[in-house]
């Protein structure tokens, strides 16, 4: 590739990344095991992709390529850590009937305002409770805003995974909301 | 469909993941079932607060910086040497960015967007304190009411220097300049019969939503109805401090 080549690919990588940097930041912020890693994470990751973008086409989304190779980064980062991926966990795609039995009849009519700080302190711990992967298609989803298909292709899991582990994740989250309200009914 | 039915598709139809037959069949058992209308609107709430909070964070700009100078480390010497092609990509590169970044926001964001960067560059400032002089009040039309201009909000950090009478996309709005702590953050009310000139705001407060946010450039900007005005903040500030200063707006002579 020649300096000018080179030049404007920094440039319009540089265009498409900006826009999206602090959702990557949040997002790899969330996922690492350890706190300190993510600078790590979210530096090689878009090394990694700047060195990569001649693959990038544009019919693809920037932002679900990115989400793809930070979540590499940050398996093999937490993997390094002692921790492993637990994709293993295969998901019936007929999940789908199964998951969107959800649970939350009244108990969901939550009047927000009133939880606040205990709120916040339940959402954090109920996310590191998590496993990586139901953490990773729920941030995926809240942060990256991607769809179900894109989400499947980024982790390379089946449509109905990511319906169960989204439905999982989302569960544990309305259950740590509820501890937090009935706590501060206490 | 019937209640159970369409309770399986909460989550699909919340992120618009269902295909467009079972999405109208959920809508139209909503519109004839407040029960559940209210469980998906309290599923959607819930949606809401948990994206606040894992979106919620400083963005840690000395290491994008650092980041971004790996990836376009000697631009200035190249520049030099093809400075036309380099002064016309950058020009096709920044429109092309503004374009995508506009795209993704509200259209009353972008509209506001230039008056708080005025105020932001003290190209503005304010024009009056206190009562509104009557040589302004008599430039409103039947556009804006003095009343436009009583709104604040209640939080003790907002500090006003003083408002003016503006416009954007050619409606006349009543524009707060002031503070939170050390940041500038711009207050702007209009009439809430306005709003038919920002369609994309008027139908993101009509769906439910009590505040609408977005980008607005490089600050963060909500809105909401308050009486019978849509009061808007802007600043640097994050989104949730803006959603929760625009909480506490009341009108003062109220």
């Amino acid at each position: 590739m020649s300096n000018q080549e080179q030049h404007s690919g920094a440039g319009r990588f540089l265009g498409l990344l900006q826009p999206i940097e602090s959702d990557l930041e949040n997002y790899a912020r969330r996922m690492v095991f350890d706190r300190r890693d993510f600078e790590d994470a979210l530096q090689n990751a878009v090394l990694r992709a700047f060195r990569a973008f001649d693959r990038y086409h544009d019919d693809a989304s920037f932002r679900a390529w990115m989400f793809k190779i930070l979540t590499n980064e940050i398996f093999a980062i937490n993997r390094k850590r002692g921790r492993v991926a637990q994709f293993e966990v295969a998901v019936d795609p007929e999940e789908i009937e199964e998951f969107a039995d959800l649970e939350f009849a009244s108990e969901a009519l939550i009047s927000w305002e009133t939880l606040a700080d205990a709120l916040d302190e339940e959402l954090v711990a109920a996310l590191q409770s998590l496993s990586q992967s139901e953490r990773a298609v729920l941030l995926m989803r809240a942060i990256g805003d991607l769809r179900y298909r894109e989400i499947s292709e980024c982790l390379g899991i089946p449509l109905g995974s990511v319906m169960g582990n989204l439905s999982r994740a989302r569960q544990k989250m309305r259950d740590a909301i509820l501890r937090a309200r009935k706590r501060s009914w206490l | 469909m019937k209640c159970a039915e369409v309770r399986k598709f909460v989550q699909l139809y919340l992120d618009s993941e269902l295909g467009t037959k079972e999405s109208f069949e959920v809508e139209q058992h909503l519109e004839s079932c407040a029960e559940c209308a209210g469980l998906f609107e309290a599923e959607k709430k819930f949606d809401e607060r948990l994206g606040r909070f894992v979106r919620h964070g400083e963005m840690t700009r000395s290491l994008w910086e650092k980041i971004e100078a790996q990836i376009a480390p000697s631009g200035s010497r190249r520049i030099k040497a093809f400075w036309p092609l380099a002064v016309a990509a950058s020009l096709v590169l920044a429109t092309g960015i503004v374009f995508f970044t506009k795209s993704r926001n509200l259209d009353l964001a972008n509209a506001v967007e230039e008056c708080h960067s005025a105020y932001v560059h003290q190209i503005t400032t304010p024009e009056f304190r206190g009562a509104v002089p009557e040589k302004i009040a008599q430039q409103f039309g039947d556009r804006l009411d003095t009343g436009a201009f009583a709104y604040r909000p209640s939080e003790p950090a907002f500090t006003s220097n003083g408002a003016r009478l503006c416009h954007v996309e050619g409606v006349p709005v009543a524009l707060i300049l002031g503070h939170c702590a050390e940041t500038p953050v711009s207050m702007i009310v209009l009439k809430k019969s306005e709003l038919d000139h920002f369609p994309q705001t008027k139908r993101k407060l009509e769906s439910g939503d009590p505040i609408a946010c977005s980008r607005s450039g490089r600050f963060q900007f909500a809105a909401r109805v308050v009486d019978d005005h849509v009061v808007c903040v802007v600043g640097d500030e994050p989104r949730a401090a803006l959603e929760d200063l625009l909480r506490t707006v009341r009108r003062a002579d109220g």
